[in-house]
């Protein structure tokens, strides 16, 4: 086989175990656990919204503030993936930059809470 | 058969910036197009940053892609926090209708 | 390598410490109290600037570097960047002094102003420090986020959230444009710091630029033209200045302008500093279109903030005559007009937020009819005003045209400070249009007498100033001269 072909293998056998995991984990509950549906659990449950319906139609405004709010602190933590993995190498200087990040970021997450931003009702 | 080269990358990421750039200033209907064609721009930019990266074999490409990444969720997060309140007023987000200002 | 750290290497940087720490404290001050206190943060946040105009004043003396090690640090503080971040930290505190009875009469008075006035500020002080396009890169986007909300700040009026998006798309776009041109240089050159760029532009065995590298530094250069919005990239300016509450104008006219045009000298003369012969003719063209714009543009206007929009782009334009000459003469008096225009528009800003009638705002030149008669202070601050912005003798503003374009002349760019007069004289024009408005035009309505003390401490302050530079130019002169050497290593050596 070509060697630029090669190098996407891992790729064929992630697919591969993750195809096996998923038909065993379902496999495994429709052979072993006992079945008994109605219709409340057989819908798929997606946060109050229906499952298979139109993408387009119109929703609470108040899901957009969440997620905004969300999305800001999702990717900022994506700071901690390096410095954790680099923490042995950058001391103590490392650990308390990360604190001090860590703290502007507390005081963001103060700041909406107080302006009542998580608040749903 | 061919191997995946610096070229490639940049060339994807080039596409991508004149995209995001033409989908700017040739989109008439919505302003939530105006910001993914923003966001794509961006992603070129990244593209391009960790390509020339791994090919100058130097992380500071991989900081500045980091940056660049938690920058543009803040951006989008004001840009759309901006439609909604033009939204309110205007009760609309068509291009076309952004046009109280003019001269 | 595990890093030993001295605290003492953040001195550089102490006064944008200082302003964060200020603005997280006022965030918490105001988020935690009941009364909304607009006129108390607005007061902490003046104090807070002039503490940090002190901190700045006590650093220029040398060029010291933080974040990093030696000259490969993120940050870069010296004579020039005291010099710039004193203008910034003066307009932003003017402005900001000028706004509070603004807000509260349109009910808009929020703690949150204040706050994102110095958070623009900070932004503004690390674009000019950045001495890597990653400090860069986050310096402008901190001033640039703060700036897009400001914009929208009126948020139930429709020509705010108008302006604010128009803002948000282009500055966004401009943003782009500068981060493709940075990851170009990055891949071409194989670094991000400006004495880096700097070193291999400037070696001697330095090959002629390749392309990527100057696609790199064009994108660069567009992205910054947006934000002194030179033209062509000057669109968004007019609606922008337009729509926004008049303080947040008054600040965008200012503050935002003085930053963005320094952190351009810093990179053309600093990483681009040997690409002279590249980047000279973008910056002529940028000059002479922003020149001729401003002034032909301008004239068939009607609404005064509309008018002070592209009356900055011809600003922009003879600030650009200064960089253009690319020489210590060049950038002093790059640095001098900057000054002078800090004052001057301050100054012409505090005299449009008083533009009331009937407690109803105002924004229509022919509304300045018969000033002369109904409010003779404020109608001669203003002649004084616009006859300096017209550069007519013996004023500040014909100093300021004066230095830029003898510097332009020394370097041999004649043509371009004949062409600069010409586009000045045709820009007299509507200044003095206003003039003749004020004093023989027949006043329909006067306007209202609540002008408070600080918008005629300002109007005072800067109409003294434009008066008296003639006379005490020195101190002026001296300090631009020395913060514009910085730049220019090899020619003081």
């Amino acid at each position: 086989m070509d060697a630029w072909l090669l190098e996407y293998l891992p790729i064929l056998i992630f697919l591969g175990i993750a195809i096996a995991i998923s038909v065993i984990a379902v496999g495994a509950s429709w052979l072993v656990a006992r079945q008994k549906p109605d219709t409340e659990k057989g819908s798929a449950y997606e946060c109050g919204f229906d499952a298979f319906g139109d993408a387009r139609s119109k929703f609470d405004v108040r899901f957009y503030l969440v997620a905004i709010l969300f999305i800001i602190f999702d990717l900022e933590v994506a700071f901690l993936f390096p410095w954790a993995v680099a923490l042995g190498k950058i001391g103590l200087f490392g650990f308390w930059s990360m604190m001090v990040f860590l703290g502007v970021l507390t005081i963001g997450f103060i700041y909406e809470w107080r302006k009542g931003a998580l608040e749903w009702e | 058969m061919f191997a995946i080269g610096l070229s490639h990358y940049l060339t994807v990421a080039a596409i991508l910036f004149t995209l995001g750039v033409a989908g700017i200033f040739l989109n008439r209907k919505n302003v939530i197009i105006i910001m993914m064609s923003v966001e794509l721009m961006l992603l070129a930019v990244n593209l391009n940053l960790v390509a020339f990266s791994s090919f100058l074999g130097d992380l500071v490409g991989q900081v500045f892609a980091m940056f660049v990444l938690t920058v543009a969720a803040a951006e989008a997060a004001i840009g759309l926090a901006i439609v909604v309140v033009f939204f309110r007023n205007r009760g609309t987000i068509a291009v076309e209708e952004i046009s109280q200002l003019k001269g | 390598m595990t890093q030993t750290f001295a605290f003492s290497s953040l001195v550089p940087a102490l006064p944008e410490l200082f302003l964060t720490v200020a603005a997280l404290a006022l965030l918490m001050l105001g988020v935690f109290r009941k009364e909304d206190g607009c006129r108390q943060s607005t007061l902490l946040a003046i104090i807070a600037m002039a503490i940090a105009l002190v901190l700045t004043s006590q650093l220029g003396g040398s060029v010291s570097y933080a974040f990093g090690g030696g000259e490969a640090g993120l940050f870069v503080m010296d004579g020039f960047g005291a010099f710039t971040k004193a203008m910034v930290l003066l307009g932003s505190a003017f402005t900001l002094g000028m706004s509070g009875t603004f807000l509260e009469r349109e009910k808009i008075g929020r703690f949150e102003y204040p706050v994102l006035v110095l958070f623009a500020t900070v932004g503004m002080m690390i674009m000019i420090s950045a001495n890597d396009f990653m400090s860069l890169y986050l310096g402008l986007e901190l001033q640039s986020l703060s700036l897009y909300v400001l914009a929208a700040y009126h948020r139930d009026n429709l020509k705010a959230t108008e302006a604010g998006v128009k803002y948000f798309v282009l500055g966004a776009l401009a943003s782009g444009m500068l981060l493709y041109g940075a990851s170009l240089l990055y891949g071409f050159v194989g670094t991000t710091s400006f004495d880096g760029l700097a070193k291999v532009f400037g070696a001697e065995h330095a090959v002629r630029p390749s392309l990527g590298v100057i696609i790199g530094m064009v994108f660069v250069l567009a992205g910054l033209a947006f934000k002194i919005s030179a033209v062509p990239f000057h669109m968004w300016a007019p609606d922008v200045y337009e729509g926004a509450p008049t303080p947040v104008t008054a600040f965008f006219a200012v503050a935002p302008k003085i930053a963005a045009l320094a952190l351009f000298t810093r990179v053309i003369t600093g990483p681009f500093g040997d690409l002279a012969g590249e980047w000279r003719q973008v910056v002529i063209f940028l000059a002479l279109a922003s020149m001729f714009l401003g002034a032909f543009a301008a004239i068939g206007q009607t609404n005064i903030k509309r008018l002070m929009a592209y009356s900055s782009i011809g600003h922009v334009g003879f600030a650009l005559v200064g960089i253009a000459a690319n020489s210590v003469l060049g950038i002093q008096g790059l640095l001098i007009y900057l000054a002078i225009y800090l004052f001057m528009n301050t100054g012409v800003f505090a005299i449009i937020l008083s533009m009331r009638q009937k407690g109803r705002l105002v924004e229509g030149i022919d509304d300045l009819a018969g000033l002369g008669k109904t409010h003779p202070a404020m109608a001669f601050v203003m002649m004084v005003l616009m006859f300096s912005m017209a550069g007519i003798p013996p004023l500040a503003g014909f100093w300021g045209k004066l230095y830029v374009f003898l510097a332009a002349v020394e370097s041999g760019l004649m043509a371009l400070a004949i062409l600069g007069v010409l586009s000045s004289v045709v820009s007299a024009y509507y200044y003095l249009r206003i003039i003749k408005v004020m004093y023989f035009d027949e006043a329909l309505e006067p306007f209202d007498r609540q002008t408070d003390r600080p918008m005629r401490l300002v109007m005072g302050l800067s109409a003294l100033v434009v008066l008296v530079f003639t006379f005490i130019p020195g101190p002026l002169l001296v300090g631009a001269k020395a913060a514009a050497a910085v730049l220019f290593p090899a020619a003081a050596g």
